[in-house]
């Protein structure tokens, strides 16, 4: 063996107690638990969620600290001065280890927000803020669980705030107390005990005003890990609305009073939701039945459709119709004045030729039928011949022959031939003449000049 | 759809949806009728959700839950 002694434990112990009154004197926070006192001194444990260590203090030495009475206490938040210390013992006494707090003071909000800064860092940078916020709360939950203190303004604010959003669900108390050292792990086990209820659709935590200290079970590590790993949703409304405690953080929506609290538990305005309903189920008919009304009605536009439409055809048909006859009637009477007028003209200049021609031939004749007997003999045949071919001429420029062929001869009442519109107009009255015999006609209006 | 919806809020969802539709007046007739047919369950199942918290708010302790859904399966 190489190394040192062996040396007596009792100057090794007094050694050590030497050494541990030479380390640095420092400040340390933390709860108090396990208080007791002897004559001479206070013993107690300071712990947080990592560690403890054992102290103690002089009576004296706490007198002159001027803790409030009952202060030190089982889960009081302390700072204490002071250092490791090593009691050795004796013949008869057991040696022990604890730091020697010289002075001791409660927490200040400073000291809280520090550890609780502290603390808000570690939890965020576990991701631990997100969870809670990232569960789907119901809009409309039938139960909700709800851990607050068994008496107190919390309970019946919230139960008003419900009230007020026409909600009439269950509600399922899990009291805990809400300010002690026992507050944390029993608030903590009403949470664990209304999630494991599968009808208990979010939990609301609340508690009224109050120091940071007060509210400091709210920010115990162990609770807040508790909430954030929870599959229901919590809602926390801790205090006031500056307070800000870790649970705040990791529950699912932080509110600042128990009304709020309730709102965000039951996300729903039953009242507003009822009347909104009202409103779809009308929409919802209305579109129903507008749907068929409308296309009803625009089929029975559609099926009247032809109908309308072939009887706009028909007036259109009948118009043109009209229009048609007149035009051609028109056409007619036009053409057929015009028909008569022609036939007039020629049959009288026809007429006119065929007897003068037929007069001259005789004359002719007869003058040389008296001198040229000779001749006479000879050319009777060949004058007879033109005769006949000139009776024939004359024949076929007849008015009657023309009068069979559906022509009319216009006459005066005189008999004389109507050869021009004008004339006709003139006249006033006319006989016209057909191939069976004549009828009189009456002239009406004005003479209507041909085109071209 | 005729199953029951997941959710009151996925039911209003969905009926929203239907009811934007109808109002764009872009469906046709069978859409109109099946959207009709499809709202009208969701507003009954809503309707049923509001009706199951309309009776009154009841209260119950924790333990007394426990005790009850012990015996039954429902809390009411």
């Amino acid at each position: 063996m190489s190394l040192p002694g062996p040396f007596p434990v009792g100057i090794y112990a007094q050694r050590l107690q030497g050494w541990m009154r030479e380390r640095a004197r420092v400040q340390l926070i933390g709860e108090v638990t396990g208080v007791g006192r002897s004559k001479v001194q206070a013993y107690f444990e300071l712990r947080d969620s990592q560690g403890a260590v054992p102290c103690a203090i002089w009576l004296n030495d706490l007198e002159k600290a001027g803790l409030p009475e009952g202060a030190l206490r089982d889960g009081a938040e302390l700072v204490i001065s002071g250092g490791p210390d090593y009691y050795p013992g004796g013949g008869q006494a057991s040696p022990s280890f604890s730091f020697r707090a010289t002075h001791v003071r409660l927490a200040g909000e400073g000291d809280l927000l520090a550890r609780l800064e502290a603390l808000r860092k570690q939890l965020r940078a576990e991701g631990l803020f997100e969870l809670q916020k990232q569960l789907a709360r119901p809009l409309l939950p039938r139960a909700i669980g709800v851990v607050t203190a068994e008496t107190g303004a919390a309970r019946r604010d919230l139960l008003a705030g419900l009230r007020r959003r026409g909600w009439g669900g269950t509600v399922v108390w899990a009291f805990a107390p809400v300010q002690d050292r026992h507050a944390a792990p029993a608030i903590t086990a009403a949470i664990q005990g209304l999630a494991a209820r599968p009808e208990v659709e979010a939990i609301v935590v609340t508690r009224g005003g109050g120091s940071l200290a007060d509210l400091w079970a709210f920010c115990d590590e162990t609770l807040c890990r508790t909430v954030a790993m929870l599959r229901v949703p919590v809602v926390s409304a801790i205090g006031h609305e500056r307070d800000t405690t870790l649970i705040d953080d990791v529950a699912a929506v932080a509110c600042s009073t128990p009304t709020h609290a309730a709102e965000a538990a039951v996300p729903l305005d039953c009242g507003d939701a009822r009347r909104d309903l009202q409103r779809s189920a009308s929409s919802l008919r209305r579109a129903g039945e507008g749907a068929i009304g409308a296309r009803a009605r625009h089929l029975a536009a559609l099926a009247r459709g032809p109908a309308r439409a072939l009887q706009r055809e028909r007036s259109g048909l009948n118009q043109k119709i009209r229009e048609i006859r007149a035009a051609s009637e028109r056409g007619l009477a036009e053409r057929g004045g015009f028909q008569r007028r022609i036939a007039t003209v020629v049959l009288e200049r026809a007429r006119r030729r065929g007897i003068e021609r037929a007069t001259a031939a005789v004359a002719v004749e007869s003058r040389r039928g008296a001198g040229i007997e000779r001749s006479a003999a000879r050319s009777l045949q060949r004058r007879q011949e033109a005769l006949r071919r000139a009776a024939v001429t004359l024949r076929a420029h007849d008015p009657e022959r023309t009068l069979e062929r559906g022509y009319a001869l216009a006459e005066t009442e005189a008999g004389e031939p109507v050869t021009s519109a004008d004339r006709a107009v003139a006249a006033a009255a006319v006989r016209l003449r057909f191939a069976d015999g004549r009828v009189k006609a009456k002239i009406e209006g004005d003479v209507e000049r041909e085109a071209g | 759809m005729s199953e029951k919806p997941d959710s009151y809020e996925v039911a209003v969802e969905r009926l929203e949806e239907i009811i934007d539709r109808l109002d764009s007046g872009q469906a046709g007739l069978r859409e109109t009728l099946d959207l009709c047919r499809e709202g009208r369950e969701l507003v009954n199942y809503c309707a049923a959700e509001l009706e199951a918290v309309g009776a009154g708010l009841k209260e119950l302790q924790l333990d007394e839950l426990a005790a009850r859904l012990d015996s039954s399966a429902s809390p009411s």
